[in-house]
């Protein structure tokens, strides 16, 4: 077995000479004796499937001794010779085929598998020195590390937890080759080498004679437009690809304009590669039908100088398994979805407002962006602790409490709790940033810092405006910004309880018979984030009033404080929602006794203790509990439901709002779609209770068809 | 085709005739093997069963379910602490052929299990009730500690563990209102989880028949890039409630400090 050379292999290599000066010196307990024949023997006993565990060798340890023989031999027996055939033409094709065999494991790297056996698994990338005397294939291969070693980088800065571990491990692989920040530069010139070649073979007969200095790229003068076309824009991706990444890690999302210049010209290369698919695929098989989807090259030739298993020696202590390579198609798609995700990223306008930035990197996630896009969002918005490196995160706060600017430079915001508050925010936007799945077990647990900063503010309010009340009331600043911050502290809170809330939907973590209590609750978070947000509003108009020593309370200014905020009838609209359908649930199953499924250990109570034990730990709401739902849910009826018709109140917000938001598309959009949900379930609602909720032939269900988190309830009859 | 098709064919049988058994020794190794390989998509090593088996002889459980001698489905359990405060039992794999299934012999296998490991959980608490006077300090000593990674290996992503969370009524009944119980009685908390792939339509309805929640999703958990969901069973917790501190008998609490 592996493990018994392996140990016997490095106990030789350990073992000491005791003739010359051995590192470890024998002290007086201890001698150094040679251990050999007692491994000798003991590997002999040893048996196929057996396992040795001690204390401190565990299954993990046995596992990670496992090395299996390198394989670094194939490279030497011919994996990937250079050129790749003498035929240049043969040689330009594989060329092409490795090229797009590299994309594929490129895609799949970035899908979540290791840079060892996706990229690496190219024998021209692990052997830098071999490609040396054939420029295109040492360019590419250049570029290709580069470009690895750039998003590597991206992502271990960004540290996003879960799954930059597998993406960043790079141990052994030749990722810091000397020579390749020179990539471009080469790249340059062999893109232009090939143009001028592909200018030549285009040129009419009577200058081809000027141009006869030029060697062609291969030997088939009929094929070398379609070459010299299909290496162009497969280089210029490249380029453009590299520019892209370095642009976007300009300090201060200074470089997001070129970068969009660069990822529209990366977008059509790929559609020049796409379409290249029909004359590769004719050359390789005299034939433009698609054969397989499962190609991962466009000429659908399996790519030369691959092998799966080339570090699998490095790649311990997970054994290597294989892994299946995206297709070439597939792969095209990712970095068209990546470039065009990396694109709305560039064009946000790095607003100030927290509260536009929370819309936009919510709005963001629902396209479900792959990591590296999801890294570059968040080292753009968090640089150096400053929000886009550009806004203190303090003042970033300040504003989103609606406090004036000149709060700045007061005392109490150098407070130590300002600090922690600046830094639990920073945290919130990183976490904002990663999977949903990450991001939503994240969100639960930062719930209880948010709690925890909330109490220390409280306290310091508590203790600043006992002290005030000793002075005059009016002129005690202190308390006066903290009790703005402890408001927009609340608010805060409730907005990530409802997007922790809501995020289990987009998970599916819910069950059909869980759904009324995660509606009730939602209704209640979503109650209190309006409450708080009017909150804030409202005391920070107040203050903004009395300051602005009191314009003539003119009558239209008194209409305009009566009408409730956008903002908040937008919660509104969705607490209507909410709670239409936490109740039309709750009605159905008191009514039918259906979605009610006894289980054999546990009961309904459990489940709440569960879904939302963070919450609960973190008072979210206070005074929140099991026995407050029952209360609220176990007398609900159909006819009740009804009566209070909570869809028809949510499609009239919705409809009223609209035209506040005209400037907004994304809020805009999803007021639509809240109306089409509410009208849709007022009309279910009405059907079920025509035909009586007892009618057997009545099917109720819940359906995410429009919204992903509010369901519409879709009747049938059977 | 025709060999799916013959694997897919609804065997006839009644549910009586098929007999429970729990693990006998080697010779059921290679046939619990040869299920799991057959119908899971996580490779597993002979070591994960002999881990298992060897290192947790009285809290494994491995059961098989046989059908005229045939070894028709498995399930491959262990108990043990987590963090230190929650003694979780692990139901590793859980496998019925095709042919075999829609028959409740999964949720029999798991509802056995989860009985024994609720037995060994009022073993255990019994335990505690006497090793209490002697103080925490023993409470905390007699925990194995069982740390295990549960991504990126392998041979570790449990298809599914379960983490029992109960408190024995009687055994409350029956002490004193000593905080010192109470805190102990606390920490010993059973939970029950699994994971499993958010694909398994099947496995997710069984498991929450038998109530368990889907806490988390697992953001590519499995070697082939499917996200997993960690399910949760919770079991009820009579009167005490852990994540309540224990205040109202302040005094006795001091009391505590001093022995």
């Amino acid at each position: 077995m592996d493990l018994k050379n392996t140990e016997q292999a490095s106990m030789e290599r350990h073992a000491p000479n005791h003739s010359s000066s051995s590192s470890i010196p024998a002290t007086e307990n201890t001698v150094w004796a040679d251990a050999s024949p007692l491994l000798e023997t003991v590997c002999k006993e040893l048996r196929d499937g057996e396992l040795i565990h001690g204390d401190n060798f565990n299954l993990y340890a046995a596992m990670s001794a496992l090395e299996y023989a390198s394989v670094d031999e194939a490279i030497e027996d011919g994996l990937a010779p250079v050129p790749i055939s003498i035929d240049k033409t043969v040689d330009v094709q594989c060329i092409i085929d490795i090229v797009d065999h590299l994309l594929a494991c490129e895609a799949t790297w970035h899908k979540g598998h290791s840079l060892a056996q996706t990229v690496f698994s190219c024998a021209y990338l692990v052997r830098p020195e071999r490609t040396l005397s054939h420029a295109l294939l040492d360019s590419y291969c250049k570029v290709i590390r580069a470009t690895c070693k750039a998003v590597t980088t991206i992502v271990s800065d960004a540290r996003t937890h879960e799954e930059e571990d597998l993406f960043t491990m790079s141990y052994g692989l030749p990722l810091n080759v000397e020579g390749d920040e020179k990539c471009l530069s080469l790249l340059n010139a062999v893109e232009e080498n090939i143009s001028r070649q592909l200018r030549a073979c285009k040129a009419p007969l009577s200058k081809r004679k000027l141009l006869e200095d030029i060697e062609p790229l291969q030997t088939n003068f009929d094929l070398e437009e379609g070459y010299c076309k299909a290496l162009l824009c497969r280089l210029r991706f490249r380029k453009h690809f590299c520019h892209v990444l370095t642009c976007m890690r300009r300090p201060q999302g200074r470089g997001l304009e070129l970068a969009r210049k660069h990822i529209a010209s990366c977008i059509s290369e790929l559609g020049s590669i796409l379409n290249s698919a029909e004359f590769l695929m004719f050359n390789a098989y005299g034939t433009c039908e698609d054969g397989t989807e499962d190609r991962t090259t466009a000429s659908g030739r399996q790519a030369f100088g691959f092998d799966a298993n080339l570090n699998s020696r490095i790649s311990a202590p997970t054994p290597p398994r294989s892994i299946k390579i995206l297709s070439w198609k597939k792969a095209i798609k990712y970095f068209e979805n990546l470039l065009h995700h990396l694109d709305i990223i560039c064009s946000y306008q790095l607003d100030p407002s927290l509260d536009a930035l929370l819309r936009f990197v919510a709005q963001f996630q629902k396209a479900q962006p792959d990591l590296v896009a999801r890294v570059h969002l968040q080292l753009l918005l968090v640089q150096d602790g400053k929000l886009y490196g550009r806004y203190p995160i303090l003042a970033v706060i300040i504003r989103a409490a609606r406090l004036p600017e000149v709060i700045m430079r007061h005392d109490i915001v150098k407070n130590e709790y300002f600090v922690q508050l600046g830094q639990i925010v920073i945290n919130m936007l990183k976490i904002l940033c990663t999977n949903a799945a990450w991001q939503r077990r994240k969100l639960g647990k930062i719930l209880q810092d948010w709690r925890a900063i909330y109490l220390q503010l409280e306290l310091a309010f508590r203790k600043e405006s006992g002290e005030g009340s000793s002075i005059s009331n009016g002129e005690n600043a202190s308390a006066g910004i903290l009790k703005h911050i402890l408001i927009w502290v609340e608010e805060q809170t409730y907005w990530i309880a409802h997007r922790f809330l809501v995020l289990g939907f987009e998970l599916e973590l819910y069950s059909p018979s869980e759904y009324c209590m995660v509606y009730w609750y939602l209704s209640v978070v979503l109650i209190r984030l309006a409450e708080k947000k009017h909150l804030k509003m409202t005391v920070s108009d107040g203050s903004a009033k009395q300051k602005g020593k009191k314009r003539k309370d003119s009558p239209k200014d008194l209409a305009r404080e009566a009408r409730i905020p956008p903002a908040i009838s937008f919660l509104q609209c969705q607490i209507c929602l909410a709670e239409g359908l936490a109740l039309l649930l709750a009605a159905l199953r008191n009514e039918l006794i259906v979605l009610q499924s006894p289980s054999p250990f546990n009961s309904e109570h459990e489940r709440f203790l569960q879904h939302f034990e963070l919450l609960q730990k973190a008072c979210i709401p206070d005074l929140i509990s099991y026995p407050s739902f029952k209360e609220s849910t176990s007398y609900a009826r159909i006819s009740s439901v009804v009566m209070y018709n909570y869809f028809k109140d949510a499609q009239k917000i919705a409809k009223e709002v609209k035209s506040s938001f005209l400037n907004d598309p994304d809020r805009l959009a999803e007021l639509r779609i809240l109306e089409q949900v509410a009208e849709h379930n007022s009309v279910a609602l009405n059907v079920i209770s025509r035909v009586g909720a007892l009618d057997p032939s009545l099917k109720v269900s819940f359906e995410f068809i429009h919204h992903p988190y509010f369901a519409t309830v879709v009747v049938k009859r059977s | 085709m025709d060999e799916v098709q013959e694997r897919e064919k609804k065997e006839e049988f009644d549910a009586s005739e098929i007999e429970y058994v729990s693990y006998g020794g080697e010779h059921h190794l290679p046939l619990i093997m040869n299920l799991v390989d057959q119908e899971l998509s996580e490779p597993y090593s002979i070591f994960t069963y002999r881990y298992f088996v060897y290192l947790w002889p009285q809290l494994s459980f491995l059961a098989s379910a046989f059908h005229k001698g045939k070894c028709v489905g498995t399930v491959v359990c262990k108990m043990g602490d987590h963090r230190n405060s929650t003694f979780r039992g692990y139901i590793a794999m859980l496998v019925v052929i095709k042919s075999y299934r829609g028959r409740g012999i999964a949720t029999e296998l798991v509802t056995r299990s989860i009985q024994v490991m609720m037995e060994s959980g009022c073993e255990e608490v019994c335990r505690v009730l006497v090793a209490v006077p002697f103080g925490l300090y023993l409470f905390k000593c007699s925990i194995i500690h069982t740390t295990i990674s549960q991504r990126k290996y392998g041979f570790f992503q449990f298809h599914l563990s379960l983490v029992l969370y109960i408190i024995v009524l009687n055994e409350l009944k029956c002490c004193p209102k000593k905080p010192i119980i109470r805190e102990a009685l606390a920490l010993l908390i059973f939970l029950v989880t699994l994971e499993a792939e958010v694909t398994n339509k099947g496995a997710l309805a069984l498991y929450g028949r038998l109530g368990f929640i889907r806490a988390k999703r697992l953001f590519h958990y499995y070697l082939n890039g499917v996200d997993a969901f960690r399910l949760k069973l919770l079991f009820p917790q009579p009167e005490l409630h852990p994540s309540l501190p224990m205040m109202a008998d302040r005094d006795d609490a001091q009391e505590h400090d001093d022995c």
